[in-house]
């Protein structure tokens, strides 16, 4: 079910990076909590079932990390909770905080939501003409992770079949980690060297060479890449007259309900619930033909 | 199962380190400063906090502090007063006593963070360096003049005048002397 992903490159890229660099950009706390409902809908939209739960203890307590971090920095406000070695940590910092770490998890979940999408044959085919050396080695980055954990588990697998650390205390378990990190990062400079080495072999980047793409720009993409602009066009002229600013220190100002925000607000929720709502529609009508059946 | 419970006596340990180096107090424990009675055989210095130079620039200013309630009108966060100085005092413990006296707001950057071996006051008032464009602080003057190091290493004497004023232009629109004297070598 990726009704999202058979959307040309182009209109993707576009829609991934217009909704990351607005929830980036925005301080105002609706506009980065419609950017994370929208990831997170998403993201439970494209994922299994079992891996959800368990990205939401990591995305959990990396907010908590976050949120708390900044009051113990930043001691800005009016408020003061209480003081820390003389200096005072205020209930504007610690919401500053909570503002940032919903912002940082928003853009986090969209980056999961763009890998998983945008794979890596796209990128090329948007990108491999123009810039091709940089393109490869973004696509690289990107699949990177994924890729690392796979071969992690891969040696970690190997290494508990020889034996090594396979004890079930917390002290073996670090250990059988260090081992597995240091196989690990002579793996990923030689399969980087590799990737390279055959990309180049089968040719790749030279200019009379033509790719096999299967993308095509069909109407469909045409009405989304309007509706994408329309709907990106109101929170950046929003954003760029300052209607939606808004500021934590040394007093949270009020957030802004002037009919000009509201309409920002509404065009940024609907761009970052669209995908969602594309998946839903694919979603019912799968349903309805199999039910017909 | 017993290297666990050195995993954990270690985390333990290094949680203690971390927490043994912080002291936290509540806010009326804070503002509950004792300021000794002035007197007459006790020495005192004057203490007074300024941002004169935020009304004359006041386009810079971020627009989130545009208001008197961070800016006063006439510029004047803490009018001259008297305190009675302690032995050893230095011109950061007086401001620290004055601010939480006087419920003012004040952040710093311990001495032992700072890469000046000395307390750096960032912000009095939630005016804070950078606030008002680009060159922009807090200095002290002792007596009419800028010495050129940090506050808590300054050790106070009897009778002296301490101001803190906030300047614009690294100085300068303040009167601090060494500025001057390189923007004279540029003429």
């Amino acid at each position: 079910m990726k009704a999202f992903g058979n959307i040309h490159p182009s209109v993707l890229m576009m829609y991934f990076l217009s909704v990351m660099l607005v929830s980036m950009f925005a301080s105002n706390p609706i506009i980065q909590a419609e950017a994370l409902f929208g990831g997170a809908l998403f993201c439970l939209c494209i994922q299994k079932r079992g891996t959800a739960l368990r990205d939401a203890g990591f995305y959990i307590s990396l907010f908590l990390m976050v949120a708390v971090t900044n009051p113990l920095f930043s001691h800005n406000g009016k408020t003061p909770l209480f003081f820390l070695n003389g200096n005072p940590v205020t209930l504007e910092a610690l919401l500053c905080g909570v503002s940032i770490a919903v912002m940082v998890i928003g853009v986090l979940l969209w980056c999961k939501c763009y890998s998983e999408i945008m794979t890596s044959d796209k990128f090329l085919y948007l990108f491999g003409r123009i810039i091709p050396k940089l393109s490869l080695v973004l696509s690289m980055a990107l699949r990177f992770i994924p890729a690392y954990i796979r071969q992690s588990r891969r040696v970690s697998r190997a290494q508990k079949a020889m034996g090594l650390y396979s004890g079930k205390s917390i002290s073996d378990r670090v250990r059988n980690r260090m081992r597995v990190l240091t196989a690990m990062i002579s793996w990923s400079l030689e399969n980087a060297m590799d990737v390279s080495a055959s990309m180049k072999a089968r040719g790749y980047g030279q200019k009379k060479r033509t790719d096999f793409s299967i993308f095509r720009f069909q109407r469909s993409d045409c009405a989304l890449f309007a509706v994408c602009i329309v709907l990106l066009s109101v929170p950046l002229v929003g954003m760029a007259a300052g209607v939606t600013d808004f500021t934590y220190y040394p007093g949270i100002s009020r957030i802004e309900t002037s009919p000009a925000a509201v309409a920002v607000y509404a065009a940024f929720g609907a761009l970052s619930v669209l995908p969602s709502v594309l998946e839903a529609k694919e979603a019912i009508i799968w349903k309805y033909y199999v039910s017909k059946i | 199962m017993k290297k666990d419970i050195l995993t954990v006596f270690g985390l333990v340990l290094i949680l203690t380190v971390l927490f043994s180096g912080t002291h936290i107090q509540s806010v009326d424990e804070y503002y509950l400063t004792h300021i000794d009675d002035i007197r007459p055989e006790s020495e005192t210095v004057t203490l007074s906090i300024r941002c004169d130079t935020i009304l004359e620039n006041y386009d810079e200013l971020d627009p989130a502090l545009r208001s008197d309630e961070y800016v006063p009108s006439d510029g004047v966060i803490l009018p001259p007063t008297e305190y009675v100085l302690r032995e050893g005092d230095t011109v950061f413990d007086i401001l620290d006593r004055a601010v939480r006296y006087n419920k003012i707001q004040m952040e710093f950057q311990g001495s032992e963070e700072s890469p000046f071996g000395s307390v750096y006051i960032e912000g009095i008032h939630y005016l804070y360096e950078f606030s008002c464009g680009p060159l922009s602080g807090w200095m002290y003057r002792v007596d009419g003049e800028f010495p050129n190091y940090g506050c808590s290493r300054y050790e106070l004497h009897d009778g002296q005048v301490i101001e803190w004023v906030y300047t614009c232009d690294l100085g300068s629109d303040v009167g601090a002397g060494w500025n001057e004297y390189s923007g004279g070598q540029r003429k």
